[in-house]
């Protein structure tokens, strides 16, 4: 039967093309308003490692001075002081720990066509890689043995090295950055997860990277390569350079503790718990604030990479959406019921109501089909507006499966939800009535 | 086939109660052309929509081929209008956007049919009445006459045991309300029950009975020979 209903909906809308079309028009706009800014929430409020986003955890502590202090309050210090994540390092924390910075550095490009260019990247550990997933085009990461030796190596982006060895292999290769030589240990595979929840504090943009160079934590410090971020010291400045910021309680790491598995998380946080409360003993410490352990969600969630604009955009849309369905069931409302005497004559010849439902409602679902794909051609010319905005949003505003999924079944939905009604009251005719007067 | 044993149907309204049919009996047996006629308003047509399951009553008893419809919800009462009876209206009652094949498949459709023998019923009964080549006409291209014999064919199709006709012929000229009747009656001799209601003295003569009601009671039932049925 679901055939025979299908073809009698799609007849029945070509029946009063006008009439359809205002419908399908009504509930195209409304779809493609909501499905376009349910696309960018969509993106932004993306999990980018879902496989391990309750394993990979950011500690918070608060180190600030007592002054001030509301007990209870959330620390506004995101980041973590060199000392902490020394410690936690000797700790050995979780199964996995890295710490990252953003840094500035000049490059001699082997490509004389650039010269000397300033280039953006990473200091980290060797296990930033392994930890996030970095997938490899060519190469490796570098050695734990090679942090612990400071050693002038670097991980080029996919774009870094393209831009800089064309498309050679440029491994075992050099590059100078400010005075030195760092050998080209491997080269990134396109990797772009969104939002750039990894390096999230140091003012880098949640959607677009520019990290195109990835050397040693220990060796950005030793050979006093540019750091750039934010730096929070409450007690005063500290002395110039890396080694200075290190020295101090100034707060400026992106630190991630990796766990094992979902019942480690526990015995970190406890074991978090425990070295903030000797740190404490040992005069750091003083408003003894309560631990943070987030994980990958809780930690966007924190930042607010969401912002609260974006959601009420999203609310607005589907308030619009709704308007429109009310509208598109005024209009079903007139169709159906100037289908009354055909619903007394299916009933006469043996339809139930229930059989008079599931044919309107198919003919709901035909009209929210072609509403769908009206509806995604609006939502892709939206989207491509929005992209022209600004470059945050042309990162943004792309359709996934996801979405182009949602699109139907928001569509979809929507005309059976706006249908109900009209079905309904098409269930309630009076066949005799109807039968007497046509 | 069809008994109603003191049977009433009251409309209601906030303010006026309307006794369409009090204390109503009849007896339909297998194989009977019947006609109801009376004046306007006398009950001939909610006795006629009672029968067909398109109204409830309000006491009484129905038996319809022996099933006691009382207290059968929609979907039983729906299902057994399918199976066990056909309808013919004055207005013809044609689905306008659907040709002929696709107009006497409706009833067939919710039989259940699958395509092969829905397909042959549908021809058949097209046949029957004459339109076999007229299967991809609409309604509209058709005159009165022939869009009640496709009604005909629609209400025959599903093989009914009852046939339950509104004025069939109240729309149609003379000559092609004769027509129409010639087919109810072979129909009828086939061994179809028919139960007809209608205005036309002339008619009523052309059943085996006649029943006619005043005020929602049968007043009289005329017994007519059988040998005018064949006439």
């Amino acid at each position: 039967m679901f055939n025979y209903y299908l073809k009698s909906g799609i007849r029945n809308l070509r029946r009063n093309p006008i009439l359809t079309a205002l419908m399908v028009i009504t509930l195209a706009v409304g779809v493609a308003a909501s499905v376009s800014t349910l696309t960018i929430l969509h993106v932004m409020s993306n999990d980018p490692i879902p496989h391990k986003s309750n394993l990979l955890l950011v500690p918070v502590i608060d180190n600030a001075p007592l002054e001030d202090y509301v007990p209870g309050e959330r620390t506004e210090r995101q980041m973590m002081a060199y000392p902490d994540v020394a410690n936690l390092n000797a700790l050995k924390i979780g199964s996995n720990r890295t710490t990252i910075i953003s840094i500035k550095s000049s490059i001699e490009s082997p490509n004389p066509a650039f010269g000397l260019v300033d280039i953006g990247g990473i200091a980290t550990t060797s296990s930033f890689f392994s930890m996030f997933d970095v997938p490899f085009k060519y190469g490796s990461a570098w050695s734990a043995d090679d942090d612990a030796k400071s050693a002038k190596v670097v991980v080029l982006s996919e774009g870094a090295s393209e831009k800089y060895f064309g498309k050679e292999n440029p491994v075992g290769k050099t590059i100078r950055l400010e005075h030195d030589d760092y050998q080209v240990i491997g080269v990134i595979a396109k990797w772009n997860p969104l939002p750039h929840y990894h390096n999230l504090v140091q003012g880098e943009d949640e959607f677009i990277s520019d990290d195109e160079i990835y050397v040693p934590f220990a060796t950005a410090a030793t050979l006093k390569l540019n750091v750039v971020g934010q730096v929070w010291c409450s007690y005063g400045s500290p002395q110039p350079g890396v080694a200075g910021l290190m020295n101090s309680e100034c707060t400026w790491l992106q630190y991630w503790i990796e766990a094992g598995s979902e019942s480690q998380v526990k015995q970190i946080k406890e074991q978090l718990d425990a070295y903030t409360q000797d740190q404490h003993k040992s005069g750091r410490l003083p408003r003894q604030a309560k631990n943070e352990l987030l994980n990958v969600r809780e930690w966007m969630e924190y930042l607010h990479v969401v912002g609260n604009d974006h959601k009420i955009s999203t609310w607005l849309s589907f308030g619009f959406l709704a308007l429109c369905l009310v509208n598109t069931t005024g209009l079903l409302l007139a169709k159906f019921s100037s289908r009354a005497p055909e619903v007394g004559v299916r009933r006469a010849l043996g339809a139930s109501k229930r059989d008079i439902f599931t044919q309107f409602i198919i003919e709901t679902m035909v009209l929210g089909f072609v509403g769908g794909i009206l509806g995604l051609l609006l939502i892709f010319a939206g989207l491509w507006l929005v992209s022209l905005q600004t470059r945050q949003l042309a990162v943004i505003a792309h359709m996934d499966t996801t979405m182009l999924m949602t699109t139907f079944v928001l569509a979809i939905g929507s005309s059976v939800l706006a249908g109900l009604l009209p079905t309904w009251r098409a269930c309630q005719v009076t066949p005799a009535i109807q039968l007497k007067t046509q | 086939m069809l008994r109603m044993n003191n049977l009433s149907k009251i409309y209601r309204t906030h303010m006026i109660e309307t006794h369409a049919l009090r204390s109503f009996e009849i007896h339909v047996k297998e194989g009977e052309f019947v006609t109801v006629t009376g004046p306007s308003g006398s009950g001939k047509t909610s006795f006629l929509n009672i029968a067909g399951l398109l109204e409830g009553f309000t006491t009484g008893d129905y038996l319809l081929d022996g099933v006691d419809v009382k207290n059968l919800d929609d979907n039983a009462r729906s299902k057994l209008r399918n199976e066990k009876l056909g309808f013919i209206f004055q207005g013809f009652n044609l689905i306008p956007d659907l040709n002929l094949f696709d107009n006497v498949d409706v009833p067939l459709r919710y039989r259940g049919y699958n395509s092969a023998e829905r397909k042959e019923r549908i021809e058949h009964a097209l046949a029957q009445v004459g339109l076999a080549s007229r299967m991809k006409h609409y309604p509209a291209e058709l005159s009165g006459g022939q869009q009640q014999r496709v009604a005909i064919a629609r209400a025959l199709a599903g093989s009914p045991r009852l046939l339950l006709a509104d004025e069939p012929t109240g729309n149609l000229d003379t000559q092609m309300a004769r027509s129409v009747m010639e087919l109810l009656e072979q129909i009828n001799s086939k061994g179809t029950t028919i139960l007809m209601v209608t205005h036309d003295p002339e008619l009523a003569l052309r059943s085996q009975r006649n029943v006619h009601i005043i005020d929602g009671q049968v007043s009289d039932l005329v017994h007519l020979s059988p040998s005018l049925v064949a006439a």
